[in-house]
This record gives C-alpha cells, structure tokens and sequence, in this order.
C-alpha cells in the first residue's frame, strides 16, 4: 500500500514545492527582513519531496523506499529543468544509505534525522549542480552555496521533523490497517 | 546468507540506477517527451492552481503592507503623469513626422507585425540551482522553443522545452542566459546576463561607450535569438575598473521574476541559426 500511495502524495509535494512553497517562503523572508545575510537573495527552495522520501525511508523497506525514491525524482525532475531520471539516480542513493543506516541502529533519534536530511541535502543539490554542468550550463559554485545551499538547509532541517512526524502516521496506520485485515474478514 | 542479502541489495542498486541512467539517457536525446507531456498534464494542472491561488494571495498581503505608502505614491505619480503628457504631446508630433516618412519609404515596422500567444505560469523550477518557469501553452499553441517571453514590462526569457500543452521558460536572470542588448540613449551594445544572485548585469560594454544611469537598456537583435527594441530593464549603476577590457553595469528589470502571473510567448519570431556560418569559418 505503502507503495501506491507513494504517487499522489509525492506528486502532490511536488506541485507544492513549485507553487505555494516558493511564494510562502518569499513573502515570509519579506516580512522577516534581512534577518541574517546568509537569507538575502536567498534562492533556497524547501525540498519537500526529497524530505517526504526521507522520513518514509526510514522506516520502510528498501523496495519500498526505491519506489518512493523513484516517483519522487520524475515528480521533480517533470518540473523542472533536469532530465528524466536525474533526481532519481540521486534519491535512489539517499534511500540505500538510509536503509543501510537504519538496518544497522536499534533506534533513530531526533538528532540522527536531522543529520541525514543535512547530509541528503548537500548530496541532492551537489548531484543537481553535477548533472546540469554535464549538460553544458556553468554555474559561480560560491555563490550557490551560500544562495541555494545554505537557505535549503536551514529549511530542510526545520521542516523535517514535522513532515517526518506526518509520515509516520500515515505509516502507522498503513501497518495498523494492513494487520487489521485479517480480523476484519475473519 | 547475510552476504546474499548484502548482495542481493547491491544488485538491486545497481538495477535502479541503471534504470536511472537510461531514463536520463532517454529524456536527453528527446525520445520520453511524449511520455513526459502526458505525464507532466495533471502535475501542471495542479500546480497551476496553487500558483494563482497563492499569488493572489501574496497580492493581497503586498497590497495591506504597502497601504500606508500608498498615498505618497498617488502624489508622486500624479507629478509623473503631468511630465509624461508633456512628453506625449511632443512625441506624437514626433510619431507623425516617423509615420509620415516611413510611409514613403515604404518601411513597415517588426513590431506592428509581432503575434503574441498569452500564457499562464503554473510553477516554478524545483531545482534551486536553474531558474526558469513552466507555462500552460505548448506546441498545440503553436510554441516552439527559441521563441521569445516578454511581459508588457519587457522581456522575460526564451523557451527552452516544450511539450503538447507546456513550456520550459529560461529567464534571463538564469546565470546561463545571455541576451545581446543595447542602451537606448547613447546605442552602446553589450550582453545583458544573469548572476547567482538574481541581479541582472550589462557587460561586454567597450570602455569608449557611455553608459548612463537611468538608460534603458532594450535588446540589440544581434545574434539572432531575440528581435530588437524589447525592453530589459534600466541601469542602475556603473562598474568600471582601468584593468578591465570592457565596462560592465547593474541592470534592474522591471518583471518581478519572483511573482510573474502571466506572460507573452511571441510566436511571430524565429530565431536565426547562426551556426551555419561558424561551421564555415571552422571549415576554411
């Protein structure tokens, strides 16, 4: 199940995340001012389906986590300028990693999901930065670390622990419905 | 057993990044954008919707903050608007006298025979590193990619992809983006660019021109990617170093690319290949 409702749920990140996301984030910096240097002209964008496909890699099996890294990366790249499959190949990494992780800790806390929303981050735009250079665009690295890199961690790691608490829920529930059945019929 | 496993998942990687891979493959040489189109529809769709709802939503909040500056506005532009209809009178007569001697030379204008296709912006890129906007018309509307966007004020950026019923928009602030210009007043011509930051910058100016605060900056036609006289925006200052071959300035848009709504796909324009006559210089 968890598979199947990897699609309209990352699909529907994704739409947020080049819609509202953006514009939520450019009105809130607006009333906020120039709090911190590092925010001015800031062009960091919330990674919402990188931060969904995180927090069900955790705790779901590594097809699962495939999967979801799957739909997420066309999701993204269908909306933007990167080539079919791009995101993909590096979300399909970050699940191996986090299955590897996961399979080898007795508990994940707080501290060990935020270190890898920060890790995945670095690892998605650096992939992103690689496969739009092997396509012929150059962009100042400088300067999109402190524009791009920086303001999408800051974002990420707030916002991972509320999405994160959002998708164990709904796994819960999925493991709570799925055990149900066979009561229920019988 | 445990090494089976360990390796059953390497294998398992290696698959998904090979699928990746050709995906990616695939998608670059052109054959997945029919696939991508469909795919893109309902996705579009439902950004589309988000984006005007929270637009018009960020409208309505610019509108509050802004209330208490509005009547210090009204007062300037209504001075702006009295200089303005001085300057129309004397333009009109200008206009008259253009009209008058361009009819006998039997001269029509490029921009009286532009065709405009309007279009919505339902998203923008996911990747923070490119910038660039997807639009609801595509090749049904008759667009094509090399075609120029603009707004009514000035240019946006050219098409980059397209598919059935969306666009790919490079703007020009994308670092990548480089649009041949000219100064309106004193005709310098140079190359307007995007940096990281956003910002747009005039380069490429040779150090005799003049380059003048205020002066808009308008596309030169040169190159062949964008037709003439488009507006890009208005210098805002002036960077020239004695060791620099070539003087360069800070350009300020008048599109707010941040909150772009709507935009102009001209369809009349099509960009002229200049490859052809590089080819040849390789050549001899």
């Amino acid at each position: 199940m968890g598979r199947y409702i990897s699609i309209p749920i990352l699909g529907f990140a994704a739409a947020l995340s080049s819609s509202i996301i953006p514009q939520f984030i450019g009105f809130v910096l607006a009333l906020l001012g120039s709090i911190t240097p590092i925010l001015d002209n800031s062009r960091g964008q919330l990674s919402l389906v990188l931060l969904l496909v995180i927090a069900w890699a955790i705790h779901a099996d590594l097809t699962e986590g495939f999967v979801w890294a799957f739909v997420g990366g066309i999701a993204i790249d269908l909306l933007s300028i990167l080539p079919i499959g791009a995101s993909s190949f590096a979300l399909v990494l970050i699940v191996f990693a986090i299955n590897t992780i996961s399979n080898q800790i007795y508990r994940i806390n707080v501290v060990m999901i935020i270190a890898i929303t920060l890790v995945s981050t670095v690892f998605m735009q650096f992939a992103t930065y690689q496969i739009l250079v092997l396509l012929g665009n150059s962009y100042n690295l400088l300067a999109l670390i402190r524009l791009v890199l920086i303001p999408t961690l800051i974002y990420n790691a707030i916002a991972i622990l509320p999405v994160y608490g959002v998708m164990r829920i709904i796994q819960r529930r999925l493991e709570g419905g799925l055990q149900s059945a066979p009561n229920t019929l019988a | 057993m445990r090494r089976d496993g360990s390796n059953g998942r390497f294998i398992f990687l290696a698959l998904m990044l090979t699928l990746c891979g050709i995906l990616m493959l695939l998608s670059v040489i052109g054959i997945l954008s029919p696939a991508e189109s469909i795919l893109s529809a309902p996705l579009n769709a439902i950004s589309g919707a988000f984006t005007s709802f929270s637009l018009s939503l960020n409208n309505i909040a610019e509108d509050f903050n802004n209330f208490g500056r509005l009547n210090e506005r009204v007062a300037e532009l209504e001075e702006q608007l009295a200089r303005r209809q001085v300057e129309l009178i004397q333009l009109r007569e200008v206009a008259s006298d253009y009209n008058r001697l361009t009819g006998l030379l039997s001269y029509t204008s490029n921009i009286d025979n532009q065709e405009f296709v309007t279009a919505d912006v339902i998203a923008v890129d996911q990747s923070s590193i490119a910038r660039s906007i997807i639009i609801n018309r595509g090749t049904r509307d008759g667009i094509a990619v090399g075609m120029p966007v603009t707004t009514d004020l000035g240019l946006v950026g050219r098409i980059i992809r397209v598919s059935s019923n969306a666009s790919q928009v490079q703007l020009i602030n994308d670092e990548n983006s480089a649009v041949s210009a000219r100064l309106q007043t004193t005709r310098a011509e140079g190359s307007i660019i995007g940096l990281a930051s956003g910002v747009l910058r005039l380069t490429f100016v040779d150090l005799d021109e003049d380059i003048v605060e205020d002066d808009l900056v308008i596309t030169s036609g040169l190159g062949g990617n964008f037709p003439p006289d488009i507006v890009i925006g208005q210098v805002t200052s002036i960077r020239q170093f004695e060791f620099e071959l070539y003087q360069e300035a800070e350009v300020r848009s008048l599109v707010d690319f941040d909150t772009l709504e709507f935009v102009l796909v001209i369809t009349s324009f099509q960009p002229i290949d200049l490859s052809v006559f590089t080819d040849d210089e390789e050549d001899q």
